[in-house]
């Protein structure tokens, strides 16, 4: 019992773990007789002694095994070292096929019939294979495999591998279809009966044939090192394919002649390749996924070589001739070496070229996303680049990809400190463009722009560069202008020459049933997205900040502007006002106004007054006589116009006063204080020929405007100057505190310092008049950073020289300086170059406003400190930002400063470790 | 101020707030201050001098002031938090004030109230006392009153 239970489990067990070491036998030499043998496991004696009914068959049965393995057997071993063998088949006598017939369908077949399970021959040739592809072919195989197959080795190693497995494979079928074959099919004519069921060789002898290849490609396939099997022919499949469509990116090997044979020499080479790889059983999943491989990668090496050239020049889209690529040269190509390994093509025939064209278009995407600030920067001539990722964005994710890997380029390369924010501004208008060229409903730019556009708001100059820019003709402003470091850019000026669009668009242009280019918004839109009715580029930089924040910055601006402006229609800036107003709504802009008419007032009733007044010569403010009034000494500068800004309640003409000096003519702009942003207001003397104009003025002004009093701004204006010196005239347009400067160095009639200098050239000649710094702060009552800038102006004009320190002297004769002198005077040029940029402007700093509310500041400091105890800077900081109406603009630097200041003052005590407290009396 | 009347929300309250602090730092006065605890601005500290001439010549005192939505309709919850000895004061700092109570107005601000607490301190309602020994001494022994007002009076640092 036991015994059968331990044979019936074993049987189970061999059946599914074939044990060739254990089960196989080598044929018996044919003089020796065999007695038969002991299945392991199994009582040696017992097929004996158990068994005598089958003593005769198994000793017949013994002979005919012995003869049929004798004939049927393969080499173990490898004949000779390159892997080739000869098998010298004795010839096959009437005894062998007895024998096999007996063995195959005759009572040998199996020995079964006791209940005792014999190996039957088909079986043991299989392992018989087996062991003659482990003795023979392995080692060969694994010798050319052992290694990394080199890339110039590939093919041969392939094409030698595919030989050797093919000899081995037809020397072992060749014994099954000649001999074991005929006989099975014989029987299977012959007979009905059907083969043993425990045989899988119930199909008849092709299903045997097909079983025996299949297991002989399954020894080949695991002889072989499946990963670097499919890399090597990943390898040969990129080279074929590589060659094929004329890359030459292999390193080293060019081979660019003899294109034409090469190429279908190689097609050739892979196509029979790849046929007979299959052959052996090699063209499998492994060889299909290399196949996979070499194929993507090859795309990818093509659309590099050969798509990744934008068209600069007719600017169009690269896309057709890709797609047309894929279809008429990959296609093609995939399809042969599919057919080659012969994969089951029918499935997916007709969808495929559509994927792998999307395939190409994707890789290209992606290569063209990946260059996109670049054609950003670029824009205009970049379009071909853009209409491929058009193409691209058509693709699922490709919108995802853009907006992820554009914004990183973004961050990396524009959004740094390094960048102008002339710069940024200007790459923003262009990526505005090329996004409205990408997707038109603006979603995509909306979400790429945000990080632009939230770093441009925390940018302290933008505001002052757009509005500066709108305000800027780009047809007379010089190159120079819109340089790189410039504060203007010249895109945004020329925006503002494009006429205005889309300005009466329906309110909802969903609604337009008429609409027949209507299209749904993207699907990644968010549920409340909208698009802006107006897409022009002015209108994003308009809507960058908050619309009162923007009207703020703007109002200061734009004072700044028109009291700069020479412009006498100020074309531009109603053109610019105008427009703002369409798009950020009118009811805001009443300051702006006011503003703008202020100045338009002025002009008109500046003419209106000059008409009252007989004295005033014909000629206009813009062209005064030359000449100096006779009574000025040589030195005169003269001032021919003179702007001055008036602050006062209501607009109202001024006119020049001509009573004592005919020739002088004054023209003011009386500004509605409430309406205009704080203006610089440096109180200083300035020269008694033009306050007595400015006297007159007024008088003028009360009598035409119901008694309203003129308030004067000196700091503001400009004058044209003619100094006439003994060896020249100059004519300089200054402001007027330089002028007022200029003018102290008149000698002074009953000043004795002037007089004991000698007035004028009659004493002395080389030395003019002299000033020093404190002296002209007392007569100007200017600050002394004023009076300091307004003499860099004057000896950058070559006309004052720095004496002594401090001291300053009219040059009088240009030919009495020596060069050093000249080089001061490029050197204070530049300086006061520098120096008037700043007092250039008209509207007051941050700087200055911090300088004007120190008072202000201090007194909330005081009171902060007074009834919360003592403070870190910090949290005074904090407190500031929160107690004043309308925040502390200033960073800790500022607020140090002033805190130093206070302590100076006496007000406040450092207590140390930056906490500040107030000082007791 | 028609507006604020009409209105109590917080953010009203907080620019009224805002402006009479503007307003106080334009006109500082050297004898009276106040200034918000925090950014939500209902709570303040006021700082007032004792007038001269009066027991608290020289002394200084702190005020909390806190403001309720309804402010100006409602006058602020003033107390003192630095300890003091007066006739109308109780030694938890409340004080009895008309204006502070049934007498208020709209039109009173910081500034009017931190005024009539200091004219307080110099002229105390000795009719309704809170603390009815200061009342009497005020009345009978200035210099006892004196001497009772310095031994209560703590400077801010000793707080």
């Amino acid at each position: 019992m036991t015994t059968s239970a331990m044979d019936h489990s074993h049987l189970i067990f061999s059946a599914l773990f074939p044990v060739p070491s254990l089960s196989h036998t080598t044929p018996t030499p044919s003089a020796t007789a065999d007695l038969g043998f002991a299945q392991p496991g199994e009582p040696f004696e017992g097929s004996f002694v158990n068994n005598p009914a089958g003593q005769h068959r198994t000793a017949r049965r013994n002979i005919a095994w012995s003869t049929a393995t004798g004939f049927l057997a393969l080499p173990k071993t490898t004949s000779d070292s390159d892997g080739g063998f000869r098998v010298h088949r004795p010839l096959k006598t009437q005894e062998v096929e007895e024998a096999l017939r007996y063995l195959l369908v005759g009572e040998g077949k199996s020995g079964d019939a006791e209940g005792v399970k014999q190996e039957g021959l088909l079986e043991w040739y299989r392992d018989e294979v087996r062991l003659h592809f482990a003795g023979a072919v392995r080692p060969v195989v694994t010798e050319l495999w052992e290694k990394p197959v080199s890339l110039q080795h590939a093919w041969d190693v392939l094409e030698e591998t595919q030989r050797i497995l093919q000899q081995d494979q037809d020397q072992c079928l060749r014994p099954f279809v000649e001999h074991i074959a005929p006989i099975l099919t014989q029987s299977s004519f012959s007979s009905s009966m059907t083969f043993n069921a425990n045989d899988d060789s119930q199909n008849g002898p092709e299903a045997l044939y097909e079983q025996m290849q299949r297991d002989i490609h399954a020894l080949f396939a695991y002889s072989i090192p499946e990963r670097r099997f499919s890399q090597t022919l990943g390898y040969v499949l990129y080279d074929a394919g590589c060659n094929l469509f004329r890359l030459y990116i292999r390193q080293g090997k060019t081979s660019e002649t003899g294109a034409s044979e090469d190429t279908r020499a190689i097609r050739v080479r892979m196509t029979n390749l790849l046929q007979n790889l299959a052959r052996v059983g090699l063209g499998g999943d492994t060889a299909q996924k290399a196949c996979a491989h070499a194929m993507d990668k090859l795309m990818a090496s093509f659309i590099e070589s050969h798509f990744l050239k934008v068209d600069w020049y007719s600017k169009q889209s690269i896309v057709s001739q890709l797609q047309t690529w894929v279809e008429n040269g990959f296609a093609p190509l995939v399809h042969l070496a599919m057919e080659c390994l012969q994969c089951d093509l029918t499935d997916q025939e007709t969808s495929e070229l559509q994927q792998w064209q999307d395939m190409a278009l994707g890789r290209l995407g992606r290569a063209r996303v990946d260059n996109l600030f670049d054609f950003v920067i670029n824009w205009a001539k970049s379009l071909g680049g853009i209409l491929d990722i058009k193409e691209y964005l058509k693709l699922p994710d490709a919108k995802q990809y853009l907006v992820t890997h554009f914004s990183k380029q973004i961050s990396r390369r524009l959004l740094h400190p390094g960048a102008t924010t002339t710069y940024i501004l200007n790459v923003y208008i262009s990526v505005i463009r090329v996004f409205h060229e990408l997707e038109p409903k603006g979603v995509l730019l909306e979400r790429v722009a945000r990080p632009i556009r939230r770093y441009l708001r925390e940018r302290s100059d933008t505001a002052r560069i757009i509005i500066s820019s709108l305000l800027t003709d780009i047809n007379d402003a010089q190159d120079t202008k819109f340089g790189p470091g410039s504060e203007l850019s010249r895109e945004i000026a020329r925006e503002m020459q494009k006429p205005m669009t889309n300005l009466n668009q329906d309110a909802d242009e969903d609604l337009n049933w008429n609409d027949m280019n209507w299209q749904p918004l993207p699907s990644d839109a968010s549920l409340d997205y909208k698009k802006s009715k107006m897409d022009d580029v002015i209108w994003f930089l308009l809507t960058l900040w908050d619309r009162d924040d923007f009207i703020t910055e703007m109002k200061t601006i734009f004072g700044e502007h028109l009291l700069k402006c020479q412009d006498p229609e100020y074309e531009k800036e109603i053109r610019l006002l105008e427009l703002i107003k369409i798009r950020l709504g009118d009811d805001k802009l009443q300051a702006c106004e006011v503003m703008l008419r202020d100045i338009l007032d002025s002009k008109r009733i500046n003419a209106a007054i000059r008409t009252n007044l007989t004295t005033v010569p014909p000629s206009t403010p813009n062209n005064p006589p030359p000449h100096t009034p006779p009574n000025f000494g040589p030195k005169t500068p003269q001032l021919r116009q003179t702007r001055s800004s008036t602050k006062h309640r209501t607009p109202a003409p001024t006119s020049v006063p001509g009573a004592a000096k005919p020739e002088i003519t004054l023209s003011a702009q009386i500004l509605s204080s409430n309406f205009w942003p704080t203006l610089r207001d440096d109180i200083f003397k300035i020269p008694t020929p033009i306050s007595e104009l400015q006297a007159s003025y007024a008088r003028q002004f009360e009598a035409i405007r119901g008694m309203r009093k003129l308030d004067w701004i000196p700091a503001l204006g400009d004058t044209s100057v003619v100094l006439e010196l003994e060896d020249r005239t100059v004519e300089v347009n200054a402001t007027t505190f330089q002028a007022s400067i200029i003018y102290a160095f008149q000698a002074q009639p009953g000043e004795e310092w002037a007089g004991s200098k000698g007035k004028g050239k009659s004493k002395s000649k080389a030395q003019g008049i002299t000033r020093n710094v404190e002296q002209l702060e007392e007569m100007l009552q200017m600050d002394e950073g004023l009076v300091r800038q307004g003499l860099a102006f004057w000896v950058g004009k070559s006309v004052l020289r720095e004496s002594h320190q401090d001291t300053f002297a009219v040059i009088e004769n240009l030919s009495t300086l020596s060069s050093s002198n000249a080089d001061d005077a490029a050197a204070a040029q530049e300086m006061a170059e520098a120096q008037a940029q700043a007092a250039a402007s008209t509207v007051k700093s941050q700087t200055d406003l911090l300088k004007e509310k120190k008072g202000l500041y201090s007194q909330f400091i005081v009171g902060m400190l007074t009834n919360q105890g003592n403070m870190p800077i910090m949290k005074i900081g904090m407190m500031l930002k929160i107690a004043v109406p309308g925040g502390f603009p200033y960073g800790g630097e500022e607020l140090k400063g002033l805190l130093g200041w206070m302590i100076e003052e006496g007000r406040l005590a450092d207590l140390g470790g930056g906490v500040y407290g107030v000082r007791k009396a | 101020m028609a507006s604020n009347l009409s209105n109590t929300r917080t953010g009203n309250v907080a620019q009224r707030l805002q402006k009479e602090l503007m307003d106080m730092m334009l006109s500082p006065s050297t004898t009276l201050t106040a200034f918000p605890d925090d950014e939500n601005l209902t709570l303040w500290t006021a700082t007032i001098e004792g007038p001269t001439e009066t027991p608290y010549a020289g002394l200084t005192f702190k005020l909390s002031m806190e403001f309720a939505p309804t402010y100006p309709m409602t006058p602020p919850v003033v107390l003192f938090k630095t300890p003091i000895y007066h006739p109308n004061i109780d030694f938890s700092g409340r004080i009895c004030l008309d204006i502070l109570k049934d007498k208020w107005s709209a039109i009173y601000n910081i500034s009017s109230v931190l005024l009539s607490l200091q004219s307080l301190l110099g002229e105390p309602n000795n009719s309704s006392p809170l603390n009815a020994e200061a009342a009497d001494l005020w009345d009978k022994d200035k210099e006892e009153f004196q001497r009772k007002v310095l031994a209560r009076h703590k400077t801010p640092e000793e707080l």
